[in-house]
């Protein structure tokens, strides 16, 4: 549950996900769900004339299994935050 | 709606299955499982490239396989009916009481929400096969969404 | 904030029932959505349902084929169920935007698959 709730606690901020087709789509991020679906609003495809297969499409839903990357806004990573929750994570707490 | 349900609806009618390998499979589909997999008959399958067809009596897809299944259009029309006299079709958590009182009704009570319906019966809706099998439809083949009046 | 807090990584009930209504596709059913699949395909068409595995019922589905010879090609499809490990996203239509498209001049690769 570590990932899922890190990324609850991103909800509202920019990020960029990038899929397993090179498709990298930028947008807020509206909500996740336990397999890490993700729902993006406000969503623009990193270079647009390249793929333009979502021009028409301003908020999407994602389905974690093909995401391999999610690129994170700097104010979103705090290492000791996530030591301790990987930690407690590892203890089964 | 769920598309399980639309599957089961589907039953007796001719369909088009598409596997995560490419190849396809036209035939009337004789039932289904909660893991979508499926059993058809009087099948028509193709390769991937569209250019190769082997006929058979019947065939069984497991459901992880699929990759879509194309279902005529008016099967959509015919689910509600089905939801609303099978109320017992999703199974319940606890008892199962006779009538399906208690948490049972939670879900017929959502179906019968959406939109009117009648309390239709079951018309034969089984054996009509035979008549407009085999049209083939591969991506490579070409076929694709020809005699399909709509849209 | 559990997570910041840290007295626990696990969620209430009440704000996973709260997830489940953020997170699936309610919203949009209905509604007329494009879909980009595993194998690069892109299907246009009005969500009518779909289920925890995120299997959907499209409806009136045309699938929109890109090529850098000639513009965007539309197929009617029909009534689909497209089976949930075979789709990557599922968008919006914005059907403004989408009206104000030219269609017949865009040319693009058509999407790789996601092959895992």
């Amino acid at each position: 549950m570590l990932f899922f709730s890190y990324f609850k606690e991103l909800v509202g901020k920019e990020v960029t996900v990038e899929l397993k087709n090179d498709l990298a789509i930028t947008g807020t991020l509206h909500s996740v769900d336990q397999y890490l679906n993700i729902k993006l609003e406000n969503t623009r495809v990193v270079d647009e004339a390249k793929y333009p297969h979502m021009l028409s499409v301003k908020n999407c839903f994602i389905r974690g299994s093909v995401v391999r990357y999610v690129q994170l806004p700097p104010d979103g990573v705090d290492v000791e935050i996530l030591h301790d929750a990987t930690r407690r994570e590892a203890r089964g707490t | 709606m769920l598309p399980l349900s639309l599957l089961k609806t589907a039953q007796g009618h001719p369909m088009l299955v598409e596997l995560k390998n490419g190849e396809t499979y036209n035939g009337h589909l004789v039932n289904c499982d909660t893991w979508m997999n499926i059993h058809l008959r009087e099948v028509i399958c193709t390769s991937k490239d569209g250019d190769r067809f082997w006929r058979m009596p019947e065939c069984y897809i497991r459901g992880n396989t699929i990759k879509y299944l194309r279902v005529p259009d008016e099967v959509i029309d015919k689910v509600q009916e089905e939801a609303v006299k099978r109320p017992d079709r999703r199974p319940q958590i606890g008892g199962r009481a006779r009538g399906g009182r208690g948490r049972g009704d939670e879900s017929a009570g959502r179906a019968g929400g959406r939109g009117g319906r009648g309390y239709q019966d079951e018309g034969g809706e089984r054996g009509g096969r035979g008549a407009s099998r085999g049209r083939v439809s591969g991506r490579g083949g070409g076929g694709r969404g020809g005699s399909r009046g709509r849209g | 904030m559990e997570f910041r807090k840290g007295s626990s990584l696990s969620i209430s009930d009440s704000s996973k029932k709260e997830m489940a209504s953020d997170t699936g596709l309610e919203l949009l059913i209905e509604q007329t959505i494009s879909v980009i699949t595993n194998d690069g395909r892109n299907i246009v068409g009005v969500l009518k349902g779909f289920d925890q595995a995120t299997n959907l019922i499209l409806d009136e589905s045309h699938e929109r084929v890109y090529s850098t010879k000639a513009g965007v090609e539309q197929l009617v499809l029909g009534l689909y169920i497209i089976r949930g490990d075979n789709i990557s996203v599922v968008g919006e239509l914005d059907e403004e935007l989408d009206s104000n498209l030219n269609l017949s001049s865009l040319r693009a690769h058509p999407l790789k698959p996601v092959g895992h």
